[in-house]
């Protein structure tokens, strides 16, 4: 009992600004049930979709559906809207988020008002869903069209917002004019949808105006996370996991500017002081991907305690720095987010052509590895989510053969120590983003134990 | 377990036969001890039907009818307003929605381990009491444990940790019914379920697991008083019918050839 | 390929046991075999690149493991199983493989399966998800930057004309299969499931030309069937995905009932839709594997509000061959983890509802493993339908 309670207690983090993101989330959500009460227009919608700005420019509150499960998962109460969701003939393979959604929403409309207790108030019926069939996700092209069973009044509108897979002999450059052109035809097609929902046309200094602000916003990300560079490093992934509210939530707002402001602040000050997330840091590990337990954050203050520190992480980095992603000479801000869109799910291509044996999703793990002076790396399968955890035992076999930085001796045919270099140590935990039935906190921290141990001995053997 | 049921006009006798992989082929020997009992010859039973996971192993059965269809005929012939069966038997669960004795809908759990009664045989074991004694300890709980863990090996390691850490015996059982109580009308919940709901399988004997299960779906449910023989009372029924339909055609039902001989295989 | 027409069914038994036989010798010939998984390759595009497109199989008996060294077991079972046959040496003979973006499954692990199998040529088609006139176009595309991309490996510019040709060869063979169906309406069928599921799946593992020949042998070779071999028993359904392997079919076919009708990806989804002629033909690809294949990967459009008109519009199919075919049950047959299928199995089941056939849903691995479980809930199934 004990036990559960310590759990419950709030997470401690590094960083003031990702301590206060629980309020903002927590606004978010009795924001769209006050939004919906004043008559105002709410959207269901996904995040990594980098239409936001479109949303905000025509004042549609979005109501980030997976953040509403990923708060059950957090709350622990995600089960009952999880066995709702099996009840209804969904299998407990899918996506976890998905169920839990469908599963409250179905109990919602059932009721005709917010089921018992309802986190935070509940997730609103929505006017609209906007899926996004992309080539990311099958449940974003799918969970809406099955949540429109129980509400099938409430039109949805699904978009393509397609990018291309890396080939040997097809670059991007060769197919990006036509994927670009779809995907602003796309969007365009999303604003003539929004404007029939609203009633109200697009105004398109507004949209130039969020769009403006979005890629400032990313700029300012990405300086800031670079600060995280610093040994010992001033914020972690587990603050990370906070921070991403505003990065994939807020984007487009005056609000998520001003927050990455302040971080960025704390940061640098943090920095100066030379105050790191431990004390005393040993290892500087790299979350290489998965999304998060939202149950189990506290998994990396028991990192912490053992002197692990993560400085960088692939999730949720949704963000690239502007300066770097090809923008052609536009004005008109849907060709910006197209461009934008298209270059983010591109940006590593060109470095992995250079590496033979790599891939983009390999090159992206191998400079942050360098750029953040990582010791071994961590990763997350989540069963029920196969968008970010198929692939990443591949891409750390992968990595494993073509990057060894770490020179250590070995025996040689001859008995003689020679030198040679070794892959980087590293970890996969398993269980799910919020199915709590999978994770076991005994499990999980053994392995945790006798993946420091293996980072203790690495460090020992290497040869500087 | 192996059951037999002999029906006449009404049930002449019945055996439950002991439990293990070993006994499967010997189908034949309860079989024995049940015409013993009845005091019949084996020649003179006219039809016989196996039903069950052994009903494959079954050499001397005229015909094989699945559990599913053998549990709504004997359910309906104690309740007749019976619609829902809940079924906890020693390897699987399932439900079973009926109407007039015939099954309309089911699901089933017969891949894991956890929403079977052999979970409770496992903690029981790791416990170090009698499965027998679950159900009153339980009924004693005013505080059941929560047991997270839904796979039977984690849920083993977290009792042993839980008592470790001195939570009551009478506590932990009870959290184990529950837990199994909750998935099984997870699982059964699939078939929209309607009243009047029968517990049946060798679960339904455990007083703690019917409460358990009347918690949790919000209403009491009933159990037959035989839980066991249930499927065996329903196949004798629809054996019945069979020979019966026959004899009005004045034909003698389609019968294999048959001896009471032990199976060849496994 | 010119055995007597008795032999015929012998030749297809060993094609199916020995799977990739023919398309082995046609390597040793010179011939670049190109595989794939999914309904969703433009095959006539391989075809007119000279090419031979080869349906990679899974295979319920095998064990899956050492495709579990690269590949997570979140992923489609079946995936998987394919995956698994490839790294263990199965399909040794393929030059290339094709990948389209069809699910989660196929489309994210994309690298995993081409750095593995490290094929001399491979290449991912991008499907769009809407049928938006924009997606329509952007496939165009995407089906012209792989006729270019293949030509390039393959040595050769592929020609409208070549293209034309192609087409007209799947046509002509889905022609013979919708011949091969119809011996499946009388009651009792002519041609059991198991049969044909045989049939169709060795058919996918040779030369379009090849496999046409082929139908046309057992078409002649069925004509001569006066009497049907099969007993007049319920006439089942199967709705799902790949069911490549025949233990389902024979399954429900031992425990009593014929299966007469289809909407699987290796059967009426892929195999029954034509390639219009006449017009450009890489749009007339673009419309038969986007517009024509009925898959859930594919976002259909609730255009008027109306819950009915939405099932209908997506399954319709269902129906329409489930009448044809006069089903008297239908079973739903899913893989864990398949997300595509498995969002839509409270609308499917509203639909089967709807048109009043009674269902049994079933979510499966893929192994030979659960046919113990599979074959209680079927017979229970069969006994309810009475
Ligand atoms: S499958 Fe993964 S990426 Fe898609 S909605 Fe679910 S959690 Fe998000
Ligand atoms: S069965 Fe489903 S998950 Fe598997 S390959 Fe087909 S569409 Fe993908």
């Amino acid at each position: 009992m004990a036990e559960e309670k310590k759990k419950h207690k709030k997470r401690r983090t590094a960083t003031e600004a990702a301590a206060s993101i629980g309020p903002m989330v927590k606004e978010f959500i009795s924001g769209t049930l006050r939004a919906k009460e004043e008559g105002r227009k709410v959207a269901f919608t996904f995040i990594v979709c980098l239409y936001d700005e479109i949303l905000r420019a025509m004042d549609i509150l979005p109501v980030w559906t997976e953040n509403f499960a990923g708060i059950c998962g957090a709350k622990r109460d995600a089960e009952r809207f999880l066995e709702r969701s099996e009840s209804l003939g969904l299998s407990r393979s899918l996506c976890t988020y998905a169920l839990c959604g469908i599963g409250f929403d179905q109990w919602r409309e059932e009721l005709g008002e917010m089921p018992p207790d309802a986190p935070w108030g509940g997730q609103v019926r929505p006017d609209m869903m906007l899926s996004s069939g992309q080539i990311l996700c099958d449940p974003r092209n799918k969970w809406y069209q099955a949540s429109q069973l129980y509400m099938p009044d409430v039109p949805v509108y699904n978009i393509d917002l397609p990018y291309p897979l890396y080939e040997d002999d097809v670059e991007f450059t060769d197919v990006r004019d036509y994927y670009v052109k779809h995907i602003i035809e796309e969007l365009r097609g999303l604003v003539a949808f929004l404007e029939k929902q609203t009633g109200t046309k697009m105004d398109y200094d507004r949209l130039s105006e969020t769009v403006d602000l979005g890629e400032r916003t990313w700029n300012l990300i990405w300086e800031t996370y670079d600060l995280r560079r610093a040994v010992p490093t001033p914020m972690g992934t587990g603050d990370a996991m906070n921070t991403m509210v505003p990065m994939c939530f807020m984007m487009g707002t005056q609000e998520a500017y001003d927050f990455f402001l302040g971080l960025n602040k704390e940061l640098k000050e943090k920095v100066a002081r030379k105050e790191g997330v431990v004390e005393d840091e040993k290892y500087r590990l790299l979350w290489g991907g998965g999304l998060p337990s939202w149950f189990a954050l506290s998994d990396f203050n028991y990192f912490n305690s053992k002197g692990a520190v993560f400085p960088a992480e692939t999730t949720y980095r949704m963000i690239e720095s502007m300066y770097q992603i090809y923008m052609p000479d536009t004005n008109d801000p849907i060709e910006r987010l197209a461009w934008r869109w298209f270059g983010y799910w591109v940006f590593w291509h060109n470095k992995a052509r250079k590496r033979p044996g790599s891939h983009p999703d390999v090159e992206w793990l191998i400079q942050y590895i360098e750029d953040y002076k990582i010791d071994g790396i961590v990763m997350h399968e989540a069963f029920s989510c196969r968008t970010w955890h198929l692939g990443l035992i591949w891409q750390l076999n992968q990595l494993a053969k073509i990057y060894k930085p770490i020179p250590v001796l070995v025996l040689g045919k001859d008995g003689k120590k020679e030198k040679t270099n070794r892959e980087l140590p590293s970890l996969v935990l398993e269980s799910d983003i919020i199915d709590i039935t999978t994770y076991s906190e005994v499990d999980t921290r053994n392995r945790i134990d006798a993946f420091i141990e293996t980072l203790e001995s690495v460090a020992k053997s290497k040869v500087h | 377990m192996t059951k037999v049921v002999i029906m006449g006009e009404e049930i002449m006798s019945s055996v439950i036969g002991p439990t293990g992989p070993e006994q499967r082929r010997l189908a034949n020997n309860v079989m024995k001890e049940a015409l013993n009992r009845a005091g019949l010859p084996f020649k003179s039973i006219s039809y016989v039907v196996a039903t069950g996971y052994g009903r494959i192993n079954v050499p001397f059965a005229d015909k094989q009818i699945t559990e599913i269809t053998c549990h709504a005929r004997g359910v309906a012939s104690f309740f007749p307003d019976a619609r829902t069966i809940i079924d906890i038997g020693g390897q699987d669960s399932k439900g079973i929605k009926i109407n007039n004795g015939r099954p309309i809908d089911f699901v089933m759990n017969d891949k894991c381990a956890a929403g079977s009664g052999r979970f409770l045989e496992i903690i029981a074991d790791t416990l170090g009491i009698k499965i027998e004694e679950m159900g009153e300890l339980a009924l004693q709980s005013k505080n059941p444990a929560v047991i997270s863990n839904i796979c039977t090996i984690f849920a083993e390691q977290e009792v042993v940790d839980k008592l470790a850490e001195g939570i009551p015996l009478k506590n932990l059982v009870a959290g184990i019914l529950e837990s199994l109580a909750n998935r099984v009308s997870r699982m059964v919940k699939r078939l929209k379920i309607e009243r009047e709901v029968i517990l049946t399988g060798g679960v339904a004997k455990n007083a703690g697991m019917v409460q358990a299960l009347s918690d949790k779906l919000g209403y009491p449910v009933s159990v037959p008083p035989e839980p066991l023989l249930t499927g065996a009372v329903g196949a004798t029924l629809l054996g019945k019918e069979i020979a019966q339909k026959a004899k009005e055609r004045d034909e003698s039902p389609e019968r294999k050839e048959r001896s009471l001989k032990e199976i060849e295989i496994l | 390929m010119n055995e007597k027409n008795s032999d015929i069914f012998s030749r297809i038994e060993s094609y199916y046991s020995d799977y990739g036989q023919r398309a082995k010798e046609l390597k040793n010939e010179g011939k670049k075999i190109i595989g794939y998984v999914c309904s969703f390759i433009p095959l006539e595009i391989i075809t007119a690149a000279g090419c031979v497109p080869f349906r990679m199989r899974g295979d319920i008996h095998e064990p899956i493991t050492k495709g579990n060294i690269n590949l997570e077991t979140i992923a489609c079972p079946f995936y998987r199983s394919c995956f698994d046959l490839s790294v263990k040496g199965r399909y040794d003979f393929l030059d290339g493989s094709i990948v389209a973006h069809a699910c989660d499954s196929m489309a994210r692990t994309y690298a995993v399966w081409k750095y593995t199998l490290d094929l001399p040529y491979s290449h991912f088609v991008n499907l769009p998800h809407t049928l938006s006139k924009s997606s329509m176009e952007f496939f165009n595309e995407e089906l012209n930057t792989f006729r270019k991309s293949l030509g390039g490996f393959a040595g050769k510019e592929i020609s409208d004309d070549d293209l034309a040709e192609a087409i007209g060869l799947y046509n002509e063979n889905r022609d013979k299969v919708k011949a091969l169906y119809e011996l499946r309406k009388p009651d009792p069928p002519i041609i059991s499931g198991t049969e044909l599921t045989k049939i169709l799946t060795v058919g996918a593992s040779l030369p379009v030309a090849e496999a046409n020949q082929l139908f046309d042998e057992v078409l002649e070779e069925l004509g001569k069937r006066k009497e049907s071999p099969l007993k007049k028993v319920r006439r089942i359904m199967i709705d799902g995905a790949c069911v490549d392997n025949i233990e389902l079919v024979k399954l429900i076919e031992d425990l009593g009932g014929n299966v007469v009708i289809d909407t699987l990806c290796n059967g009426t989804r892929d195999n029954l839709p034509h390639t219009d002629i006449g017009g450009d033909p890489v749009s007339a690809l673009a419309d038969r594997y986007l517009n024509k294949i009925n898959c859930p990967r594919t976002y259909r459009e609730n255009k008027e509000q109306d819950l009915h008109k939405d099932l209908e519009s997506r399954f319709g199919d269902i129906g329409f061959y489930a009448r044809e075919f006069k089903a008297d049950g239908a079973i739903l047959y899913v893989y864990k983890y398949c997300d595509p299928f498995g969002f839509e199995v409270p609308a499917r089941k509203a639909y089967f509802d709807s048109i009043k056939l009674p269902l049994l849903y079933l979510e499966d691995e893929y192994s030979a493993g659960t046919i113990g479980q599979l074959k209680t809930r079927i017979q229970a199934f069969l006994e309810m339908l009475g």
